[in-house]
């Protein structure tokens, strides 16, 4: 079920000189919210910016009923929304999108996070080991940032418990190097094979170059997009991606476009095609 | 309260359609209905316009297909549809549920196209009326072609004429010299009413990339931003045609569907906006209610047309 609903921001808080993590009281989204799931937020009463933001669920509350999503200011609408004082109230749609499927074998877990790419897949780990389905040793997550001060939610992550790896592309923390490179070196070490699940999410170019590493090694990897979304509900068509099904059925090997806001954003990697 | 807004009159009729309020959702911006039907209760709205439907499903234009642009967003969706006989067997009954309009809206790269997507229509059930596009700009084939030339839109909206009793209302582009002479030879071939306008060409370019934003170069222009062009085609369409006429183009709340009225549409469609607030044609509907009751009307129709000029 989707909502539409004037959310009262509870607080608002920055992270880094460009990080803000925001937390809204609204108990249908922190009720119905699953991991991957994302909200449509209206940043502006009037025409500029002119449509909704998007942005992933990256924590909820069950008993405070809230929800929080973590956000980088990359332009107008989200410099307007990290000016917003706790106790405005904000436009919100949710939640939206499918979710993360998660495996109900014991299984090696990956999550692969790129930057920006942390906040649905916090929200997934936080899960997973709340759900006690599966053992945390069994959980690793990978987490690219360009440098060392970047990094957030490092506490959380040693909280959960799960096996944590950092990378930096400037060699200031961790690995050096991409999060992919990181992924492709660690492969063998970390059980990488075809009966792991990865979950995976960060910028497009890295979200290439993880649907190409999955069909290299036919890896079931979750990938969760992103575009701009005009509706967010599936009704203008206007936010698809390149679609290849990747099974027996008659339509396998033919090439669609899917909604990524309603058919995705999750996406299994191996049957997209990025640019 | 309620009692006494019930006492206004917001009806409107087009031939023997009778719209229980002036608001409809403009096509391409809706869907088919089923995916904002858990936002608001879609019986309340005047009329529901699907997205254009063609013979064979479409895929569209390749990603990226929408930009935000000031005031307003480019599109190329290419018209991506599931076609004809898919949208009668599994987007139709859901829409037919629903006490409201229900009009779908046509598109075709050749009369013939459009011939053969209206006869299965005349077959179908829970269908009031048909929206005619010539008037898309993002596709290669048909779409725009017809609605530039007076001699095809005659040609095209003839033939459809011919081969249904629907009451036709045809969609025009105002992407064209003069929008007048497209209406008048619409209305010479018999179409019901004219609606207006669907998409400005426009484009946008990201200068540090140097690329265009949108994979299919230059799209369609919508929202806001085109309100004052959509405004001048409608009152310049209402003088020269006696058929009445659909205002599109910009409405995002109750002042700019007023505008549209006094400018002389009949009716009014909610396109972009619905991405913004889904509420929007909700509170114009209202809104319309509110503003009768203030200025003690009784029925919406008296107001459509009533532009002052001069003194
Ligand atoms: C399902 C989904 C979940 C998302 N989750 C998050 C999240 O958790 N945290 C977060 O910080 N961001 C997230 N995003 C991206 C976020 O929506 C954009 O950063 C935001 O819309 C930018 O708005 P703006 O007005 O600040 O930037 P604009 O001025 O609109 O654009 C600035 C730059 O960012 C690019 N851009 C804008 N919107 C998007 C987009 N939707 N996807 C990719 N690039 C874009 C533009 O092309 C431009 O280069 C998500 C997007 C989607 C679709
Ligand atoms: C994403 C998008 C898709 C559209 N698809 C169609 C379509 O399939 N058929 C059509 O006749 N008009 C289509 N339109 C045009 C709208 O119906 C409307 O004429 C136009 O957007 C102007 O109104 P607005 O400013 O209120 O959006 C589309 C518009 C948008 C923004
Ligand atoms: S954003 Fe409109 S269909 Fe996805």
């Amino acid at each position: 079920m989707v909502f539409q609903k004037k959310v009262k921001l509870i607080s608002s808080e920055k992270l880094t000189s460009d990080l803000f993590r925001l937390r809204f009281f609204c108990p249908e989204v922190a009720k119905g919210a699953k991991p991957g799931n994302f909200a449509h937020i209206r940043i502006s009463q009037n025409t500029t910016p002119l449509l909704r933001r998007a942005f992933s669920i990256f924590d909820v509350d069950l008993k405070k009923k809230t929800f929080d999503i973590l956000f980088k200011v990359v332009g107008l609408g989200t410099k307007i929304l990290s000016e917003k004082k706790k106790g405005e109230s904000l436009d919100v749609l949710g939640p939206l999108g499918n979710s993360f499927l998660i495996s109900s074998k014991e299984q090696n877990l990956v999550l692969v996070a790129g930057g920006m790419g942390i906040a649905p897949l916090m929200f997934l780990a936080s899960y997973l080991v709340k759900s006690e389905k599966i053992k945390r040793e069994k959980i690793s997550f990978l987490y690219g940032e360009k440098t060392k001060n970047n990094f957030v939610c490092l506490g959380q992550l040693k909280k959960l418990g799960v096996k944590t790896v950092l990378t930096t592309e400037d060699g200031t923390k961790g690995f050096k190097g991409k999060v992919t490179d990181l992924f492709l070196k660690r492969r063998i070490k970390l059980g990488i094979g075809k009966n792991c699940f990865i979950y995976s999410c960060g910028p497009q170019k890295m979200m290439k170059k993880m649907s190409e590493l999955s069909k290299k090694y036919d890896l079931f990897c979750q990938l969760s997009l992103e575009t701009h979304m005009p509706c967010g509900l599936g009704a203008c068509f206007g936010c698809v991606v390149k679609y290849i099904k990747n099974d027996t059925t008659p339509l396998a090997g033919q090439a669609t476009y899917k909604r990524i806001c309603v058919d995705g954003p999750i996406f299994d990697a191996r049957e997209v095609e990025l640019d | 309260m309620q009692e006494r807004l019930s006492l206004i009159d917001l009806k409107v009729k087009i031939g023997k359609i009778i719209f229980k309020n002036s608001v409809l959702v403009a096509s391409g911006t809706f869907g088919y209905g089923e995916e904002y039907s858990e936002l608001f209760d879609l019986n309340r709205l005047g009329g529901i316009i699907t997205k254009s439907v063609t013979l064979n499903p479409r895929e569209g234009n390749p990603p990226p297909r929408t930009c935000e642009t000031p005031s307003g967003m480019l599109n190329s969706i290419g018209l991506a549809n599931i076609g004809i006989e898919k949208f009668i067997q599994e987007k139709l009954p859901f829409l037919r549920k629903f006490n409201t309009r229900i009009i779908v809206n046509v598109a075709g790269s050749t009369v013939d196209e459009y011939l053969q997507v209206v006869e299965k229509l005349n077959r179908a059930k829970g269908v009031d009326m048909l929206e005619i596009n010539i008037s898309c700009p993002n596709v290669v084939e048909g779409g725009m072609v017809f609605g530039s030339d007076p001699e095809c839109a005659f040609r095209c909206v003839k033939s459809i004429r011919k081969a249904t009793d629907y009451p036709l209302v045809t969609k025009l582009t105002p992407n064209v010299r003069d929008i007048g002479e497209i209406a008048l030879a619409v209305e010479d071939a018999g179409s019901d009413c004219v609606s207006l306008i669907n998409t400005l060409v426009g484009m946008a370019i990201d200068s540090k990339t140097k690329k265009p934003l949108l994979a299919n170069i230059t799209g369609g222009l919508s929202g806001p931003a085109i309100k004052p062009v959509a405004l001048a085609m409608v009152w310049k369409v209402a003088q020269k045609v006696k058929i009445p006429v659909v205002g599109i183009g910009g409405i995002t709340n109750t002042e700019d569907a007023l505008e549209f009225l006094l400018a002389g549409a009949s009716l009014i469609q909610v396109g972009t906006s619905n991405f913004i607030d889904p509420q929007t044609a909700i509170k114009i509907i209202e809104g319309l209610k509110n503003y009768c009751k203030g200025n003690k009307i009784s029925k919406i129709k008296s107001l459509i047309g009533k532009l002052k000029i001069g003194d």
